[in-house]
């Protein structure tokens, strides 16, 4: 048995590997500890061969042996077998009661879901009931915490509140302003809500404190002495104690505004501070001059302005208007001062004061503009300043002619009115361009055509005028036109003539000296505005046309003495005559006066015999021809030799070649004169061809003209054209006569002595009157 | 050489008249178809056709009856001779003047006017030499006869005393109204060629004031006359006779009517030449154009082109204008720029003349002719076609 026990030792050991090979579907992973019978022997291995084992026992035992190993065989055969059916048997029971449990299982599982919702629900309100009281928790415990923190902070402030009178006195002591003024502040809300509780005392005490400090620092600000810069700080920490800095601002500024005033250039004194300006600059020493003091003025002014700029940065705008409110000022005024008359040197000293404020104020608040505005104003101001000048130049002018009335020899030499003209003319307006203060040099050329253009309208302007002076309004103006008509009687017909020779001077002086001084001083500029090639066509027509039109005057008021005359008495019932009429006296009368009038006025042509039409015959034998007939007349002394005489009179003109009566006028006394009295004559000879006469009216014609005759030849250069002239009113009244019968020479001789003696006495008379009187 | 012999005022012995007539004959008279036409070629320069009359003389009338021919009727002012008119007729190419006939008048003539709507009728205002006179002659039938023949006197306008200036024809063309002016009286006539009668149909006083000088017939209005008197220009209405209107100007001494253009009135006076008027506004000329040398006697409108005026004087001239702010349009637009342009308004001046132009007027037939007569009793016509505007 012993023997058996340790093959059955073997035998139990194959067996579990056989279960275990059982139960484990791979044989290779089966445990390595079979390794004795993996050989082919082994016939529990895998890799057993019957067959080879077979022939193995064969060969190696013998029968016996056989036999043995096989009851041993059989034997374990049948073990196994048990073994087997053992196995299988447990094997099934495990199968049965694990088909039960899971039979059971699956009874259990069934209706399991709808208790997992149910739970499910409720797990969720669970949550969401524990979320509610979580927040609704939540705010309360902030709250408390916040409280938490709100309490500490309090104890912290009560504690600096009731140190702050304390704390604000230790400042004032240090004058730590700043501090004091934070900490207040700081202090500030809650004393004004908690002031009336437990503060009380607190907020009084620091209140004082804080009162002590406003006044501190206002005195501060206001103080000139302090620092710019301390003054600024305080007026920051006023502004920020609430004081009422703008009203501060508003006083400071009002003051400064009238200040202001003080700085005016007065119009009325402006012409005292100009001169002061330019003496000053002579002599320094002098240095109280008022021109002196406005610079200071206007120093502290622009001072000012910049400290407040500094300490009230949101000022900046008033301090702006402020300073563009004086510039402004300064040019108004400046308008104002040449509304009067003002001389270039005053009006550039005034100017140089103004840009020497702005320059001033335009250092201090640059972003003003004030120098554009200034410049603009200047522009304006200049402009103006020309204008005016052009303006009192005509004034002069004008005024000066108007006193021609009232005293004659006063303008006798319009030379004086040249004067002015060129005087004031270049020197004034040189000054201006010669000037270099900042604004004038940006504006020379602007001020160039200014000049050009003033003088081109300027002398526009006086031609014009001198054409209404003279009465002789062009017929474009209507409404003059109605005034032409009347009063060109009131007129003084000297005007005229002063207006025609003056046009001369302007044509052939002025203007070329003009146009020769902007050329030397005012060129430059692209602005061609002064023409004096226009300007002197405009003035010689001018000058045409007022010598015409005072010829006109003059021959208009002899034309009316002379229509008055011829129209009057009837001439066919005409008495004889008995003297000469007095026309004559009012006729020469009349050329007296042009004759004095055009000698004051015009210059001495030279002496010249008058020119006839050019191509007809020779002068000097028509003259001497007409001469000699006429002392071949004189000579004749009864009456049939003075019928003839007519009538040689009239052959002599048949034959005399026709005198040129109406010769261009020339600017020149005699030119002037013989024109006038041609003009009458002619308008003489046409009144008597209106005319019928009976005898005696022809011979009062004739009497009246012979009597002309010589008083006619002193005044007039031209004898020869005098004498055609009279002789033509002769035959004129000898055509118009019913019975020529000429007074005899003798008669005639008689009466126009009788006449001389009488105008002599009358002479006389009115020189006695007058020296008595 | 020697010029026109004036007519001789003296009475002289009748050899020397003779010799005078002589003389004139050779130059200026000659009593068939004168033609002086090479006389005025010899002047050189000027292209104006002469024609002298014997006498000296103020007037001279465009025939406007005569639609044929370009005539003028022009008379003589002789206190001690006989008097003639003179009808003048260019030739068709107008190269000549012809005298188509030659009538004595009683008496120096100072006015004439030929009848707008009878070429062979025409007025006359004419002085004894103490006495003034008006009348309506008839050119007798056939004229054109050599010998001087007596005219038909019409009618004698005998309602004046004083001295008479003018004679007016209405110038509808048609009618039969007549006005005569002297210095105190203006009256209006009928006249009757027929019947040899004019009848006062009414006469108005100016008053003593307003010594009247001339006038002019309103050719835009039959009703209206323009009569100068020595302060102003009045404008009267002949259905009530009364003076409606004036324009204050002194010593006005000749008026004309644009023709072509209505309110438009041309005056000629002492003071400032010619002066422009629109009536509408007459409180200031249109215009002013500088006149003449010494008086402007007489301003004369062109029948057809309005620019145009005439103006002749007693500086031996005649002037030609062109007036073309005339217009009060182009006036107001013109003004400023003529002004300063100073156009000249004097397109020629014709100075071909011995002694002062009294008498001046325009040819209607052919308005680009005018005859013009100086006091030595030179008729010339010219010809401005080479001033006329472009058309």
């Amino acid at each position: 048995m012993a023997t058996e026990a340790a093959p059955m030792d073997e035998k139990a050991k194959r067996m579990r590997d056989l279960l275990s090979s059982f139960y484990t579907p791979d044989p290779s992973i089966s445990t390595p500890t079979s390794s004795i019978s993996t050989s082919f022997d082994n016939i529990n291995g895998p890799s057993f061969d019957a067959d080879q084992y077979m022939d193995l026992m064969i060969k190696k035992s013998n029968l016996d042996v056989l036999l043995q190993r096989h009851v041993q065989m059989a034997a374990e055969i049948k073990n196994l077998d048990t073994d087997l059916q053992m196995l299988v048997y447990e094997n099934y029971n495990k199968f049965i009661s694990a088909t039960d449990t899971i039979k059971r299982m699956k009874s259990n599982i069934f209706g399991m879901e709808g208790n997992m919702d149910q739970l499910l629900h409720k797990i969720m309100s669970v949550q969401s009931r524990s979320d509610g009281v979580n927040t609704s928790l939540f705010e309360k415990r902030e709250h408390i915490e916040k409280l938490h923190r709100t309490r500490n902070l309090l104890r912290k402030v009560q504690q600096f509140i009731y140190d702050l009178p304390a704390r604000l006195q230790k400042c004032i002591k240090s004058e730590a302003y700043g501090d004091a003024v934070r900490f207040y502040t700081g202090a500030m809300p809650i004393l004004k809500v908690y002031g009336d509780t437990s503060f009380k005392d607190c907020r009084r005490a620091s209140e004082e404190a804080i009162e002590t400090i406003i006044k501190n620092l206002q005195t501060k600000l206001f103080s000139d002495s302090e620092s710019i810069q301390a003054r600024a700080e305080a007026a920051v920490l006023l502004k920020q104690l609430d004081v009422p800095v703008d009203s501060l601002k508003d006083k400071l500024l009002e003051k400064l505004e009238q200040s202001l005033d003080g700085l005016q250039i007065n119009p009325d004194e402006a012409s005292k501070l100009a001169e002061h300006n330019v003496s000053s600059k002579d002599e320094e020493s002098n240095n109280q001059g008022p021109a002196k003091i406005h610079e200071d003025a206007v120093r502290g002014f622009s001072e000012a302005m910049r400290a407040y700029r500094e300490i009230f940065p949101d000022s900046e705008e008033r301090l702006f208007k402020l300073a563009r409110a004086l510039t402004t000022t300064h040019f108004e005024n400046m308008e104002l001062y040449i509304r009067k008359r003002v001389s270039a040197a005053d009006f550039l000293g005034i100017f140089r004061i103004i840009w020497e404020d702005v320059v001033l104020m335009d250092e201090v608040l640059p972003e003003a503009a004030l120098s554009d505005l200034s410049a603009e104003a200047a522009q304006v101001t200049l402009k103006q300043f020309v204008a005016r000048t052009f303006s009192h130049l005509q004034q002069d002018i004008s005024d000066t002619l108007l006193k021609f009335d009232i005293n004659q020899k006063e303008v006798v030499d319009g030379e004086v009115l040249k004067v002015v003209l060129e005087a004031s003319g270049k020197a004034e307006f040189r000054q201006l361009l010669d000037e270099n203060t900042g604004i004038f040099v940006k504006m020379n050329d602007l001020l160039i055509g200014w000049i050009q253009k003033g003088f081109q309208d300027f002398f526009r302007s006086l031609e014009s005028h001198f054409l209404v002076l003279s009465g002789k309004t062009s017929s474009s103006n209507e409404t003059e036109g109605l005034v032409e008509g009347k009063s060109s009687e009131k007129i003084h017909a000297g005007l005229i003539l002063v207006l025609a020779q003056l046009s001369v001077v302007i044509e052939q002086k002025v203007i070329p000296r003009i146009a020769e001084e902007i050329t030397a001083s005012f060129s430059g500029g692209n602005s061609q505005a002064f023409i004096p090639g226009e300007l002197c066509r405009v003035f010689h027509a001018a000058s045409e046309k007022l010598l015409q039109h005072y010829i006109d005057t003059r021959t208009q008021k002899i034309s009316n003495v002379l229509r008055k005359r011829f129209k009057t008495p009837n001439w066919v019932k005409h008495k004889e005559p008995r003297e000469v009429h007095m026309y004559v006296d009012m006729l020469l009368q009349q050329l007296e006066e042009v004759g004095k009038e055009v000698k004051q006025i015009l210059p001495q042509g030279t002496f010249r015999k008058h020119k006839r039409s050019d191509s007809n015959g020779s002068n000097t034998t028509t003259s001497s021809r007409s001469t000699t007939l006429h002392s071949d007349k004189m000579a004749r002394s009864n009456s049939q030799r003075a019928r003839s005489q007519l009538f040689e009179t009239h052959l002599a003109k048949l034959f005399k070649q026709k005198v040129e009566i109406f010769t261009k006028v020339e600017f020149t006394q005699e030119s002037v004169v013989t024109t006038t009295v041609k003009l009458c004559l002619k308008s003489l000879q046409e009144y008597v061809r209106l005319q019928t006469f009976n005898r005696s009216g022809f011979q009062q014609i004739q009497l009246d003209i012979q009597f002309l005759k010589a008083p006619l030849k002193e005044t007039v250069e031209d004898e020869a054209a005098i004498d055609f002239l009279l002789d033509e009113v002769i035959v004129a009244a000898s055509e118009r006569c019913l019975d020529v019968t000429p007074l005899e020479p003798p008669i005639l001789d008689k009466l126009i002595q009788a006449k001389l003696a009488k105008s002599k006495e009358h002479n006389n008379n009115n020189n006695k009157t007058t020296v008595s009187s | 050489g020697p010029k026109n012999l004036k007519s001789g005022p003296l009475r002289s012995s009748a050899r020397n008249q003779r010799s005078q007539r002589a003389a004139n004959r050779r130059e200026t008279f000659l009593p068939e178809s004168v033609n002086v036409g090479s006389e005025a070629t010899m002047q050189g320069g000027s292209s104006g056709i002469g024609y002298g009359l014997k006498y000296q003389a103020r007037c001279i009338s465009d025939v406007k009856a005569d639609t044929d021919h370009t005539s003028f009727l022009t008379g003589t002012l002789s206190l001690k001779e006989e008097n003639e008119v003179h009808l003048l007729r260019l030739s068709s190419g107008g190269s000549e003047l012809v005298c188509e006939g030659l009538f004595s008048h009683p008496n120096e003539i100072w006015d004439l006017a030929s009848c707008p709507f009878d070429q062979r009728i025409f007025s006359t205002v004419f002085s004894t030499g103490e006495s003034f006179g008006a009348a309506i002659w008839q050119i007798p039938e056939p004229y054109g006869q050599s010998n001087s023949s007596t005219l038909d006197c019409v009618a004698s306008l005998d309602a004046h005393v004083g001295k008479i200036n003018c004679v007016l024809w209405c110038p509808s063309g048609k009618s039969d109204k007549l006005i005569s002016m002297d210095e105190q009286n203006l009256v209006l006539w009928s006249l009757d060629s027929s019947k040899k009668s004019a009848e006062v149909v009414s006469k108005e006083s100016a008053g003593m004031r307003h010594s009247l000088s001339g006038g002019a017939w309103n050719p835009h209005d039959v009703n209206s006359v323009a009569a100068t008197s020595e302060s102003s220009i009045q404008f009267w209405d002949l259905r009530t006779m009364k003076n409606v209107n004036s324009i204050e100007r002194a010593h006005v001494r000749n008026v004309d009517y644009n023709t072509k253009r209505e309110h438009i009135l041309v005056t000629a006076d002492d003071e400032s030449g010619i002066h422009i008027w629109d009536l509408r506004k007459a409180k200031a000329p249109v215009q002013e154009l500088p006149g003449h040398t010494h008086w402007t006697w007489a301003v004369r409108c062109n029948p057809e082109y309005e620019e145009l005026i005439l103006s002749v004087g007693t500086d031996s001239a005649v002037n030609l204008w062109f007036a073309s702010a005339s217009s009060e349009k182009q006036a107001s637009e013109r003004s400023a720029e003529a002004s300063r342009q100073r156009v000249n308004p004097l397109l020629n001046s014709y100075t071909d003349y011995e002694d002062s132009v009294y008498g001046l007027a325009w040819s209607s037939r052919e308005p680009w002719f005018f005859a013009s007569l100086s006091y030595d009793g030179r008729v010339v016509i010219e010809s401005v076609k080479p001033f006329l505007p472009r058309r």
